[in-house]
């Protein structure tokens, strides 16, 4: 068995030391925002500011980056967030971390600060540290023009430079988005690492994994979610089903009735806007856009994207949306932390209380206000810090929509109450995806499950953040879950007798989750139709997996990433949702959310085996073998 | 292991040009070298190589052979589920992925786009995780 293999950077004192993980840890968290979160958790010291030199960034793939498994091109940046202060992590599919393996490294970690701009290279496993002054100041797409395009890629635009909180990293056009980690990699100096190297990922049982693969790429081929809805209209497809439900946000989530979303559908997207679809490397999926901009093909926008810079700010125009995704990215700033900050804006002079010039429904000003995000100059730049810190400056705490000061995605959780729960519960905030995104089996997929009842759905939400962390961590995309719904619940309009079926035993599945939760050694096999990653990291590196070693994997991360955010101060108190979504109703009929919440919370805990102020139980952190700092035992 | 450059190099950098994985670097007209923790053998520097500089891995000396004699890849199409390994590994850009034949086809694959880029290096045959990619010379 071959142990992942780091390379620590510290940009102060221009240094590196190599550190292999221990089999346990490799065992116990896999590799990706797993083994980040206990690396942060062991090596950061608490409080520590997300601008301070001490702050520490790690990059790292999981065991099936670069294997040729299929939709495994997934790296991942966890540090600690300038825009949350809680943990930060974010997954990109860009070539760089297939790229960062090939050059004989399996993660970094980043610590100190250079004193001038400067890039690291890696190049065959050697590290160097360059000067990077001609590159500060150039957007995402030019700085990667200046290095071969065979080399692995993660670069920051003016965005991160100009510590905009919310800024990103980018590899390729595919974008390491949320938390701020560009604004850290900004705080560093740190304008781009590159990577390159032709060392082969060593692969424990070759003729094993390969038919194995063939088998896993079949099944998402032929299914219906992973083989046509997915590459025919892409994330953006889901438009239509969230709108029905009432969970597309509109005007900063004061109603869910944004007539013209037949506009900025995916199905618009995909008739009249894309050139073809396309996809990370490894993946068949391909769920990605490719559209015309300007003589030039460029990266379509995500569903998030064309919800928040679409109906919750008013604007109809997929246009607009696809040169507003393209600027984004090119300065390097989250499109969805953006398009809420732009709603919470156009709210603030809605409402009188402060006048950007920029108003629902009216795309005028939003291209300059990107720009002035990005650089922080003029009246837009305070935008930069992001909602939270803008209703501690002005007001609005009510209509201010974060959690833990992540924007949320768009899905407005009043009538998904699943995902509500994920928004409040998630470590890095107001998340869709590390909340464990239960708008799947409420709205998306054809399982019918009842979005806005609370029967069913701490377990539901557990166990899925649980099982999120542990496909992310073992470095494929959460997409390649998608096709865990088996396929003939897809014939027809998905709200058959079937789907009616499998909807309520999933709602009733709660003692079932719990269990498999509680005791992970009981479901000592593999199961290729729930999770195939299982096989295929068995087979990659010999560790031994199974369905509940997995699933532990992904419990273990999750709680450490909640262990960080503990010992940062954060309690029960921060897993809320904002007074907005709490109170008011997207109709009339509706129950309030926050009844909702506290019912659903409660039960969370109990399933997690939390205590009431919302720390892990010394019982669980037993179980799971996390080994508590001196400071932290009481 | 790894392909070598003696000293019978003339530095014309013809070999350097082709490395599929820039394995090889020099200055024009001295002896250009290879890294041999880049080098992955696929022999393209020593089919291009008209002073028979390049030895291979067993200390061999290699032969030029004329471009029209390399192989090329042959792609199992039908089966290929464009996932764009094999494009990102060529690193001659000769390889793509299909476009698509209507609007709204999805069916797409990759295909050898550029054979006049191609240098026979065989990469893309061994990272396609399928192994729908064979060699093939042309008779």
């Amino acid at each position: 068995m071959k142990l992942p293999r780091y390379i620590e950077i510290d940009l102060t004192r221009k240094t590196s030391k190599i550190f292999v993980i221990s089999t346990r840890d490799f065992h116990d968290y896999l590799g990706g925002k797993g083994l980040a979160a206990k690396i942060l958790y062991d090596e950061m010291a608490a409080g520590t500011d997300a601008y301070s030199p001490d702050n520490l960034i790690v990059i790292n793939v999981g065991p099936l980056t670069g294997t040729g498994a299929p939709s495994s091109s997934r790296f991942n940046i966890s540090t600690k967030s300038p825009l949350t202060g809680a943990i930060a992590s974010s997954n990109c599919g860009g070539t760089f971390g297939m790229k960062l393996r090939g050059a004989g490294y399996d993660g970094l970690v980043i610590r100190g600060q250079s004193a001038s701009p400067v890039y690291i290279e890696i190049m065959d496993g050697i590290v160097n540290v360059r000067d990077a002054s001609h590159l500060w100041g150039m957007n995402t797409e030019d700085t990667q023009k200046q290095f071969n395009k065979r080399y692995g890629q993660l670069v920051i635009g003016p965005g991160g430079e100009n510590l905009v909180r919310y800024a990103c990293a980018v590899s390729g056009e595919r974008v390491a988005g949320r938390c701020g980690i560009g604004a850290v990699m900004g705080s560093k100096n740190l304008k781009a690492v590159i990577a390159y190297g032709t060392e082969e990922v060593e692969i424990e049982k070759k003729k094993e994994f390969d038919a194995f693969v063939s088998r896993w790429v079949t099944s998402l081929k032929n299914h219906p979610s992973t083989g046509e809805a997915m590459p025919k209209y892409g994330t953006a497809g889901f438009l239509k089903k969230v709108y029905k439900n009432h969970v597309l946000p509109a005007d900063n989530y004061q109603h869910t009735n944004f007539a013209e979303a037949d506009r900025i559908s995916g199905e618009t997207l995909a008739e009249e806007y894309m050139t073809r679809n396309s996809g990370c490397v490894s993946c068949p999926i391909r769920c990605e856009r490719r559209v015309k901009h300007q003589d030039k093909e460029i990266k379509g926008p995500e569903f998030e994207t064309i919800g928040l810079l679409g109906s919750n700010i008013g604007n109809d125009s997929m246009n607009s949306i696809i040169e507003w995704n393209y600027q984004a990215d090119l300065m390097g700033i989250d499109t969805i932390s953006l398009g809420s900050t732009l709603a919470f804006a156009m709210e603030l002079s809605q409402k009188g209380i402060k006048d950007y010039g920029l108003q629902f429904g009216n795309p005028e000003g939003i291209s300059e206000a990107i720009r002035q995000i990005s650089l922080r100059e003029g009246p837009c730049a305070e935008l930069a810090d992001g909602v939270r810190a803008l209703s501690e400056k002005y007001g609005g705490h009510d209509f201010a929509i974060h959690s833990k000061g992540l924007e949320f995605a768009s899905y407005d959780p009043r009538h998904s109450v699943g995902l509500g729960l994920g928004y409040a519960t998630s470590n890095r905030g107001g998340c869709h995806l590390n909340g464990g995104f239960l708008t799947f089996v409420e709205i998306l997929s054809p399982v019918s499950v009842n979005g806005l009842d609370t029967k069913g759905k701490a377990a539901l939400t557990a166990f899925f953040q649980n099982a999120m962390e542990s496909v992310s961590s073992g470095g494929s995309c959460l997409f390649t879950t998608f096709s865990v719904i088996p396929a003939f619940l897809f014939k027809g309009k998905g709200d058959g007798f079937v789907n009616h079926i499998t909807g309520r035993l999933l709602t009733y599945s709660s003692p079932l989750l719990g269990f498999i939760m509680h005791h992970p050694g009981l479901f000592n096999f593999k199961m290729f139709y729930l999770f195939p990653h299982i096989e295929a990291i068995e087979l990659a590196t010999g560790i031994k997996c199974t369905v509940g070693s997995f699933l532990e994997a992904g419990e273990r991360s999750f709680t450490i990433e909640r262990m960080f955010n503990i010992r940062e101060g954060f309690t029960s108190a921060d897993d809320c949702l904002p007074p907005r979504i709490m109170n008011e109703m997207v109709e009339e009929q509706d129950t309030t959310m926050s009844e909702k919440i506290k019912i659903m919370l409660h039960e969370f805990y109990r399933v997690r085996t939390w205590e009431d102020s919302g720390r892990p139980a010394k019982k669980l952190l037993g179980r799971l073998g996390i080994e508590l700092h001196d400071d932290e035992n009481e | 292991m790894s392909y070598r450059i003696v000293d019978k190099c003339i530095g014309c950098s013809l070999c350097a040009k082709l490395c599929p994985v820039l394995a090889i670097t020099g200055t024009p007209k001295e002896i250009y070298s290879v890294n041999e923790k880049r080098c992955i053998e696929c022999g393209v520097c020593g089919r291009v190589c008209a002073k028979s500089a390049i030895l291979d891995p067993l200390g061999n000396i290699t032969q030029q052979i004329p471009r029209k004699l390399w192989p090329l890849p042959h792609i199992n199409t039908n089966q290929c589920s464009s996932c764009g390994i094999c494009v990102e590994a060529c690193g001659m850009e000769a390889l793509d992925i299909s476009d698509p034949q209507y609007v709204g086809d999805i069916h797409t694959f990759a295909y050898l786009k550029d054979p006049k880029k191609c240098v026979g290096c065989a990469i893309c045959t061994r990272k396609c995780p399928l192994n729908l990619i064979r060699m093939e010379a042309i008779s």
